[in-house]
């Protein structure tokens, strides 16, 4: 038997599954090789190791506690009550009447209430004046 | 009561029927969990979180495929789905356990009493070893072997599971053996 031959029976031959003529080929390779035999323990290794974890049990409660919240998930459902269609239709007019109405009153409100005008009425021949040749205020300033 | 009479009755509305399910499939799911997963308290809540996926989408079941390859389909999602979103918070796991926020996750495995401690340190590293070696398999050939060395079933049950043929399913388990052997030999000498 060559190594390729006995890598691939390693797993079999550990579980004892082996015919007794594959089984003794692999014992008498084992015996000759290191490093088939080193695979040999790690292959045992590996499958302590999954064995140990596939022996854990579960949580005792796990049953109950899967069933705890199942049992509120149902509530939940239960408790869940859809909006009647009225109420949506309710719902959206009453918004939209009250964007409607908040626009109306601004608009009504910048319409209406316009500042009180200037009383002072200034003199006749100050309309009549020429701004243009006044002294500049810029002069003024450098002085 | 058969699984499809149980199945009807639920979605007719009797809840407390689930319990039988849960009963009967609870330490099937929990074992294919602790293949991914490797750490008992998260394969409780992940066992957990199928139930209530199970229970969700118990409707949808169309009776095609056996409960149990479908409660086993679920439950290998479901772990693939948890292992993929650890790995996207590794980094800050990472970070959390250089800045000392993080204290690691507790070794879950019971370990004899009399056991000596320093067969206890070998024996953690030995587990250390297989869990990376597992961990570091391609999704496809890492479901094959949990479902072979965890669950016990056959290559028909898996390939049923996976949705392939028993020949792919074959080379999967074979890939991922010898992908193991590797890993291990080149953690032993690295040691």
């Amino acid at each position: 038997m060559n190594c390729r031959l006995c890598q691939k029976e390693l797993d079999a031959y550990q579980e004892g599954v082996l015919p007794e003529g594959t089984r003794s080929q692999v014992e008498n390779h084992l015996g000759e090789c290191k490093e088939c035999s080193e695979s040999f323990k790690l292959v045992g290794l590996a499958n302590k190791v999954m064995a140990d974890e596939k022996s854990m049990q579960s949580n005792p409660f796990l049953v109950t506690r899967i069933m705890a919240n199942i049992g509120e998930l149902g509530n939940n459902q239960a408790g869940y009550q859809p909006i009647p269609f009225y109420q949506k239709v309710l719902k959206s007019a009453l918004v939209a009447f009250s964007v409607a109405a908040a626009i109306f009153l601004g608009i009504m409100e910048g319409n209406f209430n316009t500042p009180t005008q200037s009383t002072t009425k200034l003199p006749v021949e100050m309309t009549y004046m020429n701004d243009v040749v006044l002294e500049s205020v810029d002069l003024l300033s450098q002085i | 009561m058969t699984d499809n009479e149980i199945i009807l009755q639920i979605v007719q509305g009797d809840q407390d029927l689930f319990r039988k399910l849960v009963e009967r499939y609870q330490p099937l799911v929990f074992r294919t969990c602790m293949g991914f997963l490797h750490n008992k308290d998260d394969a409780d809540d992940l066992t957990q979180e199928v139930f209530i996926q199970v229970y969700q989408t118990l409707p949808g079941f169309k009776g095609d495929a056996s409960f149990s390859t479908w409660i086993y389909r679920i439950a290998v999602n479901a772990s693939l789905n948890k292992i993929r979103k650890s790995s996207k918070n590794s980094f800050i796991q990472r970070m959390e356990t250089v800045f000392g926020f993080d204290k690691g996750q507790e070794v879950t495995f019971q370990i004899p009493d009399n056991e000596n401690p320093e067969n206890i340190l070998v024996l953690n590293e030995h587990r250390e070893w297989v869990q990376k070696a597992l961990n570091s398999l391609p999704e496809n050939q890492r479901t094959a072997i949990v479902l072979s060395k965890y669950d016990d079933l056959s290559q028909k049950e898996i390939a049923a599971i996976m949705n392939t043929t028993e020949g792919a399913v074959e080379a999967l388990i074979q890939r991922a053996k010898a992908s193991l052997r590797e890993k291990l030999s080149h953690f032993k000498k690295k040691k």
